[in-house]
């Protein structure tokens, strides 16, 4: 019998297939971020509740910016698309789904496993890595207000 | 389950997009796809020994993927504004201007 794990990762792949199928890019965009959300999830299985909501909260942003250029960028009179090649699509992704449900790989235990937690590995392993990333993300905000007051600038 | 799996074929998924697709934002949700394809087998590989340096790896990871992709944003946005331009091949329109 199916898992929740194996309903999510088919379901995963099929908006992943989707997104990349359906014609209209606003409909992609939401289908995307279903994938996001099924994403998410099976991080949560996994055993890494940061990684999940990190992930949601990272992929709500993300769509929400995809969505906008989406919505700015698709034509109005683009064709409907059939139902039959969607259909099709959703048959091609549940068949690509069936490996990572049915197969199992043997990996054998490891032994270099040891308790890290989340916060160790964060702030006694990669503590200089996120302060740089800081700095690169605070860079990229002050990009962005310099480039809209140039912008204003010119515009007066 | 096989996680591992999983991440192949998503990454599969995204390199059968960037190579087919011609729509500029088509490509760049390929790109994403990649980058979350990756990203999975760190916590995956994580999960399986049992610490939190994947779930770190991965907050890492993401946050310079979202940066990317806000630039990439701009970038598509900037240049359907000046040419109209969605398609990938013509972007090299661009170079003879």
């Amino acid at each position: 019998m199916f898992t929740y794990e194996d309903i999510f990762a088919m379901f995963l792949l099929v908006t992943a297939f989707l997104a990349l199928h359906l014609k209209n890019v606003t409909h992609a965009v939401i289908s995307f971020g279903a994938m996001f959300t099924a994403l998410s999830v099976l991080y949560f299985s996994l055993g890494a509740p940061f990684a999940a909501i990190f992930q949601l909260v990272v992929a709500a942003g993300t769509i929400a910016v995809f969505f906008l250029a989406g919505e700015m960028l698709t034509p109005k009179n683009e064709k409907p698309q059939g139902f039959r090649s969607k259909a099709l699509a959703v048959l091609v992704a549940v068949a690509f789904s069936v490996p990572s449900i049915v197969l199992n790989l043997e990996t054998g235990t490891s032994t270099f496993a040891h308790d890290l937690t989340f916060r160790s590995a964060l702030w006694e392993f990669r503590a200089l890595d996120i302060a740089a990333q800081g700095v690169v993300i605070l860079t990229l905000a002050l990009g962005v207000a310099m480039v809209l007051k140039e912008r204003k600038k010119e515009e007066r | 389950m096989e996680y591992v799996i999983l991440s192949l074929t998503l990454l599969m998924f995204g390199i059968y997009g960037l190579l087919t697709k011609r729509n500029l934002l088509k490509t760049l949700i390929s790109i994403e796809m990649i980058a979350a394809a990756a990203s999975m087998n760190f916590v995956v590989f994580a999960s399986a020994v049992g610490n939190g340096l994947g779930q770190a790896f991965l907050m890492l990871a993401l946050s310079v993927d979202t940066a990317i992709t806000a630039i990439v944003i701009a970038l598509v946005l900037m240049a359907y504004r000046e040419q109209k331009i969605l398609d990938i091949w013509d972007l090299s329109k661009l170079r003879e201007k």
